[in-house]
């Protein structure tokens, strides 16, 4: 690189700073491989390794028997469709009561308003889900303010079992997982030029035609974005299926965490995390397909 | 001009039903802790600060949330320092290969934190050099969380940056490192700042890889808050939820006026 010449120089920014840059990025390269890829990496492999309780070593010996248990016992198979179910209907639901409040705030011509709502919709993904899931839990327990309220008004006599069942966990997840729904299709709606509205609507198009028409067929971009991302994060998420289901409703990670932190059986475990892994995966790398397709290669 | 397309009824209905599935429980929250009663019912018993004081004597609650600050803080400077490192390589250097770092140090988010904390969990125990149940290593599983949202931010603030103007410093005789901390690291600081506070907030929040990586001595305030509610209700937590919800809003909307909202949101 020693021909860096002046036009180099003018497209790619001043020639002192690119010999020794590779220092700067060095140390979170290290992190990210000591930390980061060898664990993961290995944990993949230790999937092969015959399972051995209590074991934390590698055997070397390679075969496919946890994998080969995850597809015959049906309770763990029963709980990869279980996972993609739940997650299947936590994105239906987020999109259902998320697309709403993303058009709004979107199309919001008070900068002020939308702001706040913005801000509304960031700080609750913010706050601490365990936090979050309290207060759903001492909503819709069997004492709870629901339950509770509906008995004093006399409209039921016994509670209604809104928790520990996967309607709670479904509830909870729609409620960890709807602000990243929101938020990619705030910029997906954004992206749409309001005149294309407004020339239908002008011609006598009605509103539900308009967005029949010409708003939902723009913004599917962000649509199936944001569907795949929740539907990633529903199906990995430990604490939601612990505490709303109350270990009624065992999902995948759920499984992970019995076979590794309980039974000690910790190969098997990793053949059923990198199971959910791919699963998310495969939904992620969509995700990022449809985002770049939204941004028009931006991103 | 505002009602040539205005939102339908149905459109505001379930917007607002969206927002409150979003803060009620955060809400109930608030309630609970400073509800009088032992359990929150319908309707509320009264006001009362007994379980603000039960939470400054917990022998659970109060520690773990000096735990998680702590943990936090620690993580926030970490990662801050290399993810502001790495996102001045990633934003300057011509090679080839920055689209790829790029790619990896963002996968940690993308993988399930279950995932990650067993990956984590297995490695410490197995190549036994002392991180297993220890600080040290849920400090390193936190900062592999964070740092993409400081690499996010930051690389954001960079490239917004004129370059001219460290030129022009340079061209004025200032070393390169005079010229970054002068002129560029003044300019960026806003950014780094919200992304620090992102990191904090990450890190404060963070449940899943710490599940693995702790010890009943290393309890952070999510972990406390979860093993309560597995077994009771107690008013404690949701006391201690309060002053976690403060933290994290007062952070919020620092790092909001910090960093340019829609311009972040409009870029991804």
């Amino acid at each position: 690189m020693t021909d860096a010449t002046a036009a180099t120089h003018e497209r790619t920014g001043p020639a002192w700073l690119k010999p020794n840059l590779w220092w700067l990025v060095l140390p979170a390269i290290l992190f990210i491989i000591l930390f980061f890829l060898i664990p993961v990496i290995s944990l993949f492999l230790s999937s092969f390794d015959k399972a051995m309780p209590g074991q934390i070593t590698f055997q070397g010996n390679f075969s496919l028997d946890n994998y080969e248990r995850i597809f015959t016992k049906s309770l763990y198979y029963m709980a990869i469709w279980r996972s993609v179910w739940i997650g299947a209907v936590v994105s239906a639901a987020c999109l259902i009561i998320g697309y709403p409040l993303a058009f709004i705030i979107a199309r919001t011509l008070k900068p002020g308003t939308a702001t706040l709502l913005t801000i509304l919709v960031l700080s609750s993904m913010q706050l601490d889900m365990v936090i979050r899931l309290y207060g759903l839990m001492v909503l819709m327990g069997d004492k709870g303010l629901i339950n509770s309220g509906l008995m004093a008004l006399g409209i039921i006599s016994e509670p209604l079992p809104l928790m520990y069942n996967a309607f709670g966990v479904i509830v909870g997840l729609v409620q960890v997982t709807l602000p990243f729904m929101v938020l990619s299709l705030i910029g997906a709606i954004r992206s749409i030029n309001p005149s294309l509205e407004e020339a239908a609507r002008s011609l006598g198009s009605t509103r539900w035609h308009v967005m029949r028409t010409i708003t939902w067929p723009l913004s599917l971009p962000g649509v199936y974005a944001g569907t795949l991302l929740v539907f990633a994060l529903a199906i990995s998420s430990y604490v939601v299926p612990a505490l709303m289901g109350g270990w009624k409703v065992i999902t995948l990670p759920i499984h992970i965490y019995q076979q590794i932190a309980e039974v000690g059986r910790w190969q098997f475990g990793a053949a059923i995390a990198a199971i959910l892994f791919i699963t998310s995966l495969f939904a992620m790398g969509l995700y990022i397909l449809a985002l770049r397709r939204n941004a028009g290669g931006r991103v | 001009m505002e009602d040539v397309n205005p939102i339908p009824f149905t459109f505001r209905v379930i917007a607002a039903v969206a927002l409150l599935v979003l803060l009620v429980p955060v809400g109930i929250v608030v309630l609970a802790g400073l509800n009088s009663g032992e359990y929150l019912t319908f309707p509320p018993e009264g006001f009362s600060l007994r379980w603000i004081r039960n939470f400054f004597v917990s022998p659970t609650f109060l520690p773990a949330f000096k735990l998680s600050f702590g943990l936090a803080l620690a993580t926030t400077l970490i990662s801050t320092f290399l993810g502001t490192l790495a996102s001045i390589f990633l934003t300057r250097s011509t090679s080839r290969s920055k689209e790829f770092l790029r790619a990896i140090f963002f996968l940690p988010v993308v993988l399930p934190g279950v995932v990650l904390g067993i990956a984590l969990y297995v490695f410490f125990i197995w190549s036994n050099i002392g991180l297993a149940r220890s600080l040290t290593g849920l400090i390193i599983g936190h900062v592999l969380v964070t740092m993409p949202f400081v690499i996010a931010t930051v690389t954001a603030s960079l490239v917004d940056l004129d370059l001219s103007v460290e030129e022009a410093a340079r061209s004025l005789g200032a070393s390169p490192i005079q010229a970054f901390t002068k002129v560029t690291l003044p300019l960026i600081a806003p950014g780094i700042s919200a992304g620090s506070i992102f990191a904090f907030i990450v890190s404060f929040g963070q449940f899943e890889l710490t599940l693995f990586l702790s010890t009943p001595n290393l309890q952070t305030l999510p972990l406390a808050i979860y093993s309560s509610l597995r077994y009771a209700f107690e008013p404690t937590a949701a006391a201690a939820g309060i002053f976690a919800i403060c933290l994290v809003t007062v952070s919020t909307l620092i790092s909001t006026r910090l960093s340019n909202l829609k311009k972040l949101l409009s870029r991804r």
